[in-house]
């Protein structure tokens, strides 16, 4: 009895407060169901397809981002390697200078031999092209002093052999030869 | 061609050989040679032939001496040395004098291609050589 009168009493004070906010219960129930549906319709189609868009920009921002990363390293890596090379590169290429400058002076040191060797071979052949020529002369001379000296004696025995030394000198040479 | 000398010198060579009698060449033999050449048809005649003179004028020249020489030279001298020459090559040799004023003094004796000299011009060349 007492609880129904409780109710009683909160109803009408409920009803008392309605009336004086001037709120009708059943416009509350039917604005809370329009906004409802008006906020279902809008999540559906509105706000759901923006935020899909949104994480699809967001995951391509980071995948750009990672991407980015990515050649940064690959980027750091790539020039590491191109100093690596270019370092490796010099250093070959100062062996070679090296390996040259060694072969140059080789080669240098031996046409300095060989040049040597050369005109020593040549002072040798000249020493001995003149001794030979010095022979031939001496050879030459002697034996034109010879000619000389026998085309003399040919005319002065020509000359001074008499008759009587021919005979002699015959005679000799008949017992030679018969005595061959 | 050359086939055909071949037989011609060895056919000369042959006549040769017919020719020489004791180690002398016979006069009757080289005249019967000619005579045979002449009537009976040789191959080849004019090779054959002048090789059959030079085999003989080199077998002549075996039996031949020339003596050059400077100054009178005797027939004594002459034979002395004919006589050496026989005995040197063991057959006839007969021998020539020919005068050679360019040796000087002495003798140059020539048996076919053997050549013997004692001679002052011979002496000088030799002089001449050996400075």
């Amino acid at each position: 009895m007492l609880s129904s009168s409780l109710i009683v009493a909160a109803a009408s004070g409920l009803t008392k407060i309605t009336d004086d906010f001037g709120i009708s219960v059943p416009l509350i129930l039917a604005q809370i169901l329009s906004f409802s549906i008006v906020a279902i319709v809008l999540w559906k189609f509105a706000f759901k397809p923006v935020m899909t868009t949104l994480d699809e920009r967001q995951g391509k921002i980071e995948s750009g981002l990672q991407y980015a990363e990515q050649m940064k390293a690959q980027l750091a890596t790539t020039q590491q390697q191109t100093e690596a090379a270019l370092k490796e590169a010099q250093q070959k290429a100062q062996a070679i200078i090296v390996e040259a400058q060694k072969a140059a002076k080789t080669l240098a040191d031996k046409q300095q031999q060989d040049a040597v060797e050369q005109a020593a071979a040549l002072i040798a052949k000249a020493q001995s092209a003149i001794e030979l020529e010095k022979k031939k002369m001496l050879a030459e001379a002697r034996g034109e002093i010879a000619r000389l000296v026998v085309a003399t004696t040919q005319r002065v025995l020509a000359k001074e052999l008499s008759e009587a030394d021919r005979g002699r000198f015959n005679d000799a040479a008949t017992r030679e030869l018969t005595s061959v | 061609m050359a086939a055909h000398a071949k037989k011609a010198q060895q056919f000369a060579r042959q006549l040769f050989k017919m020719s020489v009698v004791n180690g002398t060449v016979s006069p009757e033999r080289v005249s019967g040679v000619l005579q045979y050449v002449e009537k009976h048809k040789v191959a080849n005649p004019l090779i054959v032939l002048k090789a059959y003179a030079r085999l003989i004028a080199t077998e002549l020249a075996k039996s031949h001496a020339t003596v050059e020489h400077a100054g009178e030279i005797s027939a004594a001298t002459l034979s002395t040395i004919a006589a050496a020459m026989s005995k040197k090559y063991g057959r006839p040799v007969t021998a020539s004098a020919k005068p050679n004023p360019a040796l000087l003094a002495g003798l140059r004796v020539q048996v076919s291609d053997d050549v013997y000299e004692s001679s002052v011009a011979g002496q000088l060349a030799a002089l001449s050589a050996a400075v």
